[in-house]
């Protein structure tokens, strides 16, 4: 048996394959990410800027100092405060609005596919282009002043969106509503569905009301699955940039709608305060982790 | 008044007759059996009359009231699916419970309503388990139970034993019978299994494809099949069935079937009306015909062993007859082997005769 | 029989006001994209003069639209974004795919890459892009990486892999393992099982899960944003260019959000079709 056969050989075997399978993923993997997360962790011990002169391998472990400095960042207090109630409004609507969205579709009607068609593209539009349509709605003579709020409330109804640090903040959650229901609704319309008929109908002998069937035997059966719509989610809203990047750049005014996606972007291509930066992705990500962690073990007994 | 009135019920789904014409009547405390085979549209019945499914023409009546529009929320009947339906999240008290919840019963009442229940069908031990943690002998219980509790008019049982493992099946057989005997209610149960039909029921209806061919209590069915189907779906091993012509011999009235004649001169009246070379099935059951080593029987035919096939304290027997294959079942003959040489008798009074689709003409 | 028909009115009534919600959005910008500057601030629906120049602006900025000119920043004609992005999208699920179903069939039947791949998969799905940016240019600008096609396509395909592998390994699960169990008892190897077997049996799941990648990464923004300066800016960044433009071109904005939301509009509408034929999303059955 020559070099060649051998080869050929070794190739074909399955413990091979075991190992060959995942050895693309390890290195795309390693190189594009794990390397990186390396010099994150290694930059954020240090004080270094692109600007500071010198190359970044070169630049010295200086401790801790840039996570201390990260405790007293008001700013980025206040963007996790706001990126927290952002994911505290957006989630409980897109699952309650997913829900009865799901319980209207219940059932056959006509046209069903059709209609659920329409419902479900939101999802699959690009997010910007999500943001940059809410943009052009709630411009000062766009259509929602003028067919919306101009015939109710007349001329004084109009609303300057986005300069508004408030309604600002709205218009984002509504586009970040308007775009991911259509997921609840998909997730739990296909629990709902899956709910096997003969329950209900037992229910039904017994007695029970539409109503109370929804209640004691629809809903409690679709509880795990509805866990993990919501935790996944969630993750996504925390992890929101692109609507409001294109739509108000964290303003107006003081930072208004800076979410922490958009702070850290800021902090790194914009201010390049670089090790800061990596300190604070750090810390974000550990802290995302642990309360990740956290989340789940008391439902994966449950579930 | 009877429990409940089917009339001529009529379900088409699309284009296809699952149901053609389907009456019967079951009085108080009375249990009928729906018997047939696959898809002769049993089940539908059931959930016709439960209000699940709304018949294409025909009405059901409860306690003398029609019901065709009450929804199956306010009709008090109980109904068990074939794969039991329990509710997968809830214990087993609260299957139990749940239609007595839907009452807006008191806790206390509700607590002890669900005890007796459950020690009507011997679940009490378990009361707390969840339910996915049931067997299948205990989850049928738990069904019946969760449909007793509501004291309903009606039972409706879909193929309850159908799930179970064949050692279990028996005791649980017996356990629905005594619990039948015991709540006394009216109860339409639907199988394709004869001997469930025999054993439970008090009438029995045999259906096919949407019809009922015949009802009767279970010796009216075995003795007097009315139809040809019938005769061949119960007994087990079924009828033989034998194609044979009727000749007229001057006073005898033979049917010849291949090389075999019996004389049937005795019941010369009802064959009459059937014209000479006109083809009939004759029917005689297994145990109906006599064996003997020895021709005893004037009347006995030769017949030539060609199985036999021990089944305890008797045996089947392949017989040869006239050219034709018949069963018999007999007691067990230890010297009786393959290519052996029988008498059989054929028991006159036990004979079935059937128009080459519908009728008999004689016991 | 009353209060059914009733609520058999409401719920289309509800259903239609959803519907109007849902495509309240796109049908604006459709709008938009049609008129001429001189009804951009007007609240009618359908173009009173309808015009094609606003697509046309797209790809020649300095065309005339509507017959007044709108001085802009832009200068540039959207075709290398177009082709950036189709590139950039296209290549990154290929690999991504590729590379993802290899590794998802490995986890799925030979238990390859154990725990760590499944935790490393939860874990970038988890943290925000954001967070990754600063370590990324660094790393990139010491390789130079800044503003290539490598960089971007590579970045793609690492950030969609985790969804490849997840999904595709789901579908990969369906298939009993009896069959190639049987082929490689008779001597074939893994590859030529993988070949012969699985994909045939797994085809619409992979379309699916390519389709959805694909919308994942032409979509994609923050990346593109921070690696391109020049030459690879890709759809979604030249809209934000658009936006932040000097001079409002409400027309031309809508235009080329359209024309960047229709290859996903069709993609999805494929996935659509695909998944129909017998599979279902990941776990939701």
């Amino acid at each position: 048996m020559n070099t060649a056969d051998r080869v050929t050989q070794w190739f074909r075997k399955a413990e091979t394959f075991k190992k060959l399978s995942t050895l693309p993923v390890s290195l795309l993997l390693n190189f594009v990410l794990i390397v990186p997360f390396a010099i994150m962790i290694f930059l954020s011990f240090t004080r270094w800027e692109p600007l500071s002169g010198y190359d970044w391998w070169h630049a010295s472990v200086a401790g801790v100092p840039r996570f201390i400095e990260a405790f007293g960042d008001v700013r980025l207090f206040w963007a996790l405060v706001r990126t927290t109630i952002f994911v505290a409004v957006v989630l409980p609507l897109e699952f309650l609005l997913g829900l009865g969205m799901a319980l209207l579709f219940l059932g056959d009607f006509r046209g069903k596919k059709a209609f659920t068609s329409v419902i479900l593209y939101p999802m699959m539009m690009p997010w910007v282009v999500v943001g940059l349509g809410f943009y052009l709605m709630f411009q000062y003579f766009g259509p929602v002043n003028l067919l919306l709020l101009k015939p109710v409330l007349g001329e004084g109804g109009m609303v300057d969106w986005f300069t508004n640090p408030v309604l600002a903040f709205i218009v984002v959650m509504i586009a970040d509503i308007w775009q991911w229901t259509p997921l609840m609704f998909l997730i739990i319309y296909a629990g709902l569905a899956a709910v096997p008929r003969r329950l209900v109908e037992a229910a039904e002998v017994l007695g029970a009301s539409s109503v109370r069937i929804l209640r004691t035997v629809r809903l409690p059966l679709i509880k795990s699955l509805a866990v993990v719509a919501l935790i996944i989610r969630g993750l996504e809203a925390f992890k929101v940039f692109d609507i409001v990047y294109i739509m108000t750049g964290g303003g107006p005014g003081v930072f208004s709608t800076e979410v922490i996606s958009l702070y850290v972007y800021k902090l790194s291509i914009v201010y390049n305060n670089t090790s800061y930066a990596c300190a604070v992705s750090l810390m974000i990500m550990v802290g995302l982790a642990l309360v990740t962690r956290l989340a789940i073990r008391p439902l994966e007994v449950k579930v | 008044m009877p429990k409940l009135v089917v009339k001529n019920l009529r379900k088409m789904f699309g284009t296809f007759e699952a149901l053609k014409d389907v009456s019967f009547q079951v009085e108080e405390k009375e249990t009928l059996c729906l018997l047939g085979p696959s898809g002769c549209g049993k089940t539908t019945i059931l959930r016709i009359i439960a209000g699940l499914e709304v018949p294409t023409s025909g009405e059901v009546f409860l306690d003398g009231v029609l019901v065709n529009d009450l929804p199956p929320q306010r009709r008090q009947i109980g109904l068990v699916f074939q794969d039991y339906a329990i509710f997968p999240h809830l214990s087993v008290f609260e299957n139990i419970a749940y239609g007595l919840r839907v009452r807006k019963m008191s806790e206390a009442e509700l607590v002890k309503k669900v005890r007796e229940t459950a020690s009507l069908v011997d679940v009490e031990s378990i009361l707390d388990l969840p339910s996915k943690k049931l067997g299948l002998s205990e989850m049928q219980r738990v069904a019946v139970g969760r449909s007793l509790a509501l004291d309903p008019k009606l039972l409706l049982l879909d193929e309850p034993l159908s799930n179970i493992d064949a050692k279990a099946r028996e005791r649980m057989r017996t356990e629905l019978g005594k619990l039948q005997k015991e709540i006394g209610i009216a109860t339409v149960y639907v199988t394709h299994d004869q001997l469930e039909a025999m054993t439970l029921a008090d009438r029995i209806a045999v259906m096919r494809n949407g019809l009922i061919e015949q009802i009767g209590t279970a010796s009216e069915i075995y003795d007097n099949a009315r139809t040809l189907f019938v005769a061949n779906f119960i007994g087990s091993p079924p009828m033989n069935l034998m194609d044979c012509e009727v000749v007229y011999d001057g006073n005898r009235v033979i049917l010849k079937s291949g090389d075999l004649a019996l004389d049937v001169t005795e019941f010369a009246e009802t064959v009459r009306g059937k014209g000479e070379g006109e083809e009939l099935v004759l029917g005689i059951r297994p145990e109906d015909l006599s064996l003997d080593v020895q021709k005893t029987n004037p009347s006995a035919i030769e017949a030539k062993v060609q199985l036999v096939e021990p089944i305890g304290a008797r045996s089947i027997y392949h017989l040869r007859i006239g050219g034709l294959t018949v069963l018999a079942k007999g007691y067990a003959m230890p010297d009786v082997n393959v290519g052996s040489n029988l008498w059989a008798t054929f028991n006159k009074d036990k004979v079935h005769l059937f128009d080459k689709k519908t009728e008999e003409a004689v016991v | 029989m009353v209060t059914k028909a009733l609520t058999e009115t409401v719920r289309y009534l509800l259903i239609v006001v959803v519907s109007i919600w849902t495509l309240a959005p796109v049908a604006w910008m459709v709008s938009l994209s049609f008129k001429g500057p001189a009804e951009w601030y007007a609240p009618n629906l359908i173009p009173l003069q309808p015009i094609f120049d606003n697509y046309i602006s797209l790809f020649i900025p300095t065309n005339p639209i509507g017959g007044s000119y709108f001085f802009t920043s832009i200068t540039e004609p959207i075709t290398k974004p177009l082709i950036n992005s189709l590139i950039a999208a296209g290549l990154g699920t290929l690999f991504a795919v590729l590379v993802g179903f290899l590794a998802a069939y490995g986890v799925s039947r030979y238990r390859a890459g154990g725990t760590f791949i499944i935790f490393f998969t939860l874990l970038t799905r988890m943290l925000p892009g954001a967070t990754f940016v600063a370590p990324l240019m660094v790393f990139y600008a010491s390789i130079r990486f800044i503003d290539t096609y490598a960089g971007l396509i590579l970045l793609y395909a690492a950030v969609t892999l985790t969804y490849a592998i997840w999904l595709m390994k789901g579908f990969i699960d369906e298939i009993p393992p009896e069959w190639e169990e049987a082929a490689l008892l008779e001597g074939a190897s893994p590859w030529t099982v993988l070949r012969k077997i699985t994909i045939p049996l797994t085809k619409g799941g992979l379309a699916a899960s390519a389709l959805f990648i694909f919308i994942l990464n032409w979509s994609e923004f923050l990346f593109a944003l921070v690696i391109s300066v020049t030459e690879v800016t890709t759809l979604p960044v030249q809209i934000s260019k658009y936006v932040s433009a000097v001079g409002r071109m409400y027309g031309t904005m809508a235009s080329l959000g359209l024309v960047a939301t229709i290859p996903s509009l069709v993609l999805g509408y494929l996935i659509q079709k695909h998944l129909v034929t017998g599979f279902t999303f990941g776990r939701i059955r």
